[in-house]
């Protein structure tokens, strides 16, 4: 069995994210880290893999700091990676995943796994266009899988409201992982020097064969209105205490 | 090209979805006919019950479609747009919709997906604003191809239509299925556990995240919950670690609430649980980290480490009861 597991280089949480006199977003200020689902996507995989004899290729289309979210991969156990360079002011969900996707055919995976969404632009579409363009059965928000003798997958599906379902499919599929289905390893010291000895193939997109292109381009980016700021409460912890209790009491009635 | 846009109505086991009425004021704001698509087996009641809200129902029965799964929803849908042509589709962001379904629906159509949108326009072509990088700007996306478009919309986004009074037509249409070419056999769904004190009726809650520290911790939180009289919530780290049920949790893949007191402790404000809580009559946050997303959304904050602060509060609440 083969497993891929779509990684994604997301622009880290602290970084500054400011529009220029031109409208556009200062893109040098960005700096980059893995994608938190997709950590929890490749544990899957990995563990997958421990569990039915599988190979794992860790696979990212992206800015060239994808290189470190992969080693990560390979160093908590994935066999080999794949990376593609593409800048991120181009392109859109679709794109990745046409990219993705002829990235992908050669290896002919058993199943794909992607987390479930990306941390900064959040489209939650790529595994299952992925899906679609490989021909592949797809289902998103996994909290379990299962792999039957048969190749079929016992999914639990996380739905909103604390509510699951399960969902049985036929491998090749496409699964998108949610958080908190399992617990992440942290790389080995062993592992992180065997990641140096694994396969990272880079290819180009000219090398590509790419059946589609861009679907949706951003015409504009704007700050969101400002709320009205919450009025912040200071001094030592037993004057706010004292303070936030008669506001809520005084002022709000609702103590 | 007509002006119909197409409204998904999200329902899960007989059960409406009654947020995805909001779909009807994102068809308003394309100057469109709200038209309601119910997909499923034996919809007819369903529906009527959504017929006063929008402006026409097209309702899609077939016993293949008795649970949702992509390919069937798929099947009934897509055919019939590319034969009607409507503006566009839009459903809500949701796990199965808006997950599963619309990024289907955009590939089989031919078309761009804007997913998650807040706002929904024509300019030249069909444009979606969405919120990203953690929601510090507004991406103003526009779809390239011509053609039928599809979106997803962000719950709450948009308002619901007033009632008419007036049952807007209903065309129940026959389709067909290929069951067999549906690849999802779905099996048992798990209602969520029960636990004491449902947290959607709660008059006040005290919600517990990560900044929380430790599972032991958490009984300091109980007691301030005690004493406040509100029932105990958590964001999701604190249900993903196993240190409180599922049940109360509150966000996206949680609990929707509305509580007169919402107390949010360590509570960083990630969107998944912001969509869960921001009707909240009052909002209170403490936090430590002064550029948490939380503050955006609350009435009162305070920025300090929550383990100093919770003492003297909880001292002060019982002192009030006395």
């Amino acid at each position: 069995m083969r497993i891929a597991v779509l990684m994604k280089a997301v622009v880290e949480p602290e970084s500054r994210i400011e529009l220029g006199t031109d409208g556009e977003v200062q893109r040098a200020n960005f700096r980059y880290e893995l994608n938190e689902y997709d950590l929890y996507a490749v544990e899957e995989g990995i563990r997958m893999a421990e569990l039915y004899e599988a190979e794992v290729t860790v696979v990212s289309a992206g800015p060239e700091e994808a290189v470190q979210s992969l080693r990560k991969g390979l160093a908590m156990g994935a066999t080999d990676a794949i990376f593609i360079p593409v800048e991120e002011s181009m392109g859109d969900a679709f794109l990745s995943a046409t990219v993705l996707a002829a990235a992908l055919k050669p290896i002919q995976p058993d199943l794909v796994l992607a987390g479930v969404e990306s941390n900064d632009l959040g489209g939650s579409q790529v595994g299952v266009l992925v899906a679609e363009q490989l021909g592949y059965v797809a289902a998103t928000m996994a909290i379990s899988v299962q792999v039957g003798n048969d190749g079929v997958l016992n999914v639990r599906r996380e739905l909103e409201g604390g509510n699951f379902v399960e969902v049985n499919l036929q491998m090749p599929a496409v699964l998108t992982i949610q958080t908190g289905l399992n617990e992440p390893r942290y790389p080995s010291l062993k592992g992180i020097m065997a990641a140096k000895r694994k396969d990272l193939v880079r290819l180009e997109l000219s090398s590509l064969d790419l059946s589609g292109s861009q679907l949706v381009e951003t015409i504009e980016y704007s700050y969101p209105p400002q709320r009205e700021r919450a009025q912040m409460l200071e001094g030592n912890s037993e004057a706010i205490a004292g303070e936030l209790v008669s506001l809520l009491r005084e002022k709000e009635k609702v103590l | 090209m007509s002006r119909e846009v197409w409204c998904i109505v999200e329902h899960r086991r007989g059960q409406l979805d009654t947020d995805s009425l909001q779909l009807f004021g994102a068809a308003r704001r394309l100057d469109g006919e709200a038209v309601a698509v119910v997909c499923g087996d034996e919809v007819e009641e369903l529906a009527e019950r959504v017929s006063g809200q929008c402006d026409r129902v097209i309702s899609l029965s077939n016993s293949a479609l008795a649970s949702f799964t992509p390919d069937g929803y798929a099947q009934a849908i897509v055919p019939l747009a590319l034969e009607r042509q409507p503006a566009a589709i839009l459903a809500l962001h949701s796990h199965f919709l808006g997950r599963d379904l619309a990024p289907v629906l955009a590939s089989r159509l031919g078309t761009g997906l804007i997913s998650d949108c807040i706002d929904v326009e024509w300019r030249t072509g069909f444009v979606g604003k969405r919120l990203v990088y953690r929601r510090k700007l507004i991406a103003t996306q526009r779809s390239i191809e011509p053609g039928v478009q599809v979106a997803t919309c962000q719950r709450g986004a948009f308002v619901v239509p007033e009632s008419t009074g007036l049952g807007a037509e209903v065309e129940v249409l026959p389709i067909e299925i290929d069951a067999a070419a549906i690849r999802w056999e779905v099996g048992a769904f798990d209602e969520a556990e029960v636990v004491a004190g449902d947290i959607t009726e709660a008059d006040v809650i005290v919600a517990a995240g990560r900044g929380v520290g430790s599972k032991e911790n958490l009984d300091l939180v109980q007691r301030l919950a005690k004493a406040i009289g509100g029932t105990l919530a958590a964001s999701r780290p604190l249900v993903d670690h196993g240190w409180l049920p599922r049940g109360l949790q509150v966000g996206s893949s949680g609990k929707t609430v509305r509580p007169r007191l919402y107390l949010a402790l360590g509570i960083s404000g990630a969107i998944q649980h912001v969509v869960g809580m921001r009707d909240s009559d009052v909002i209170v946050a403490i936090n430590k980290d002064p550029r948490a997303p939380i503050f955006e959304y609350a009435d009162y904050g305070v920025v300090a480490d929550l383990m100093e602060i919770i003492g003297p509060l909880t001292d002060e609440v019982e002192a009030l009861q006395g």
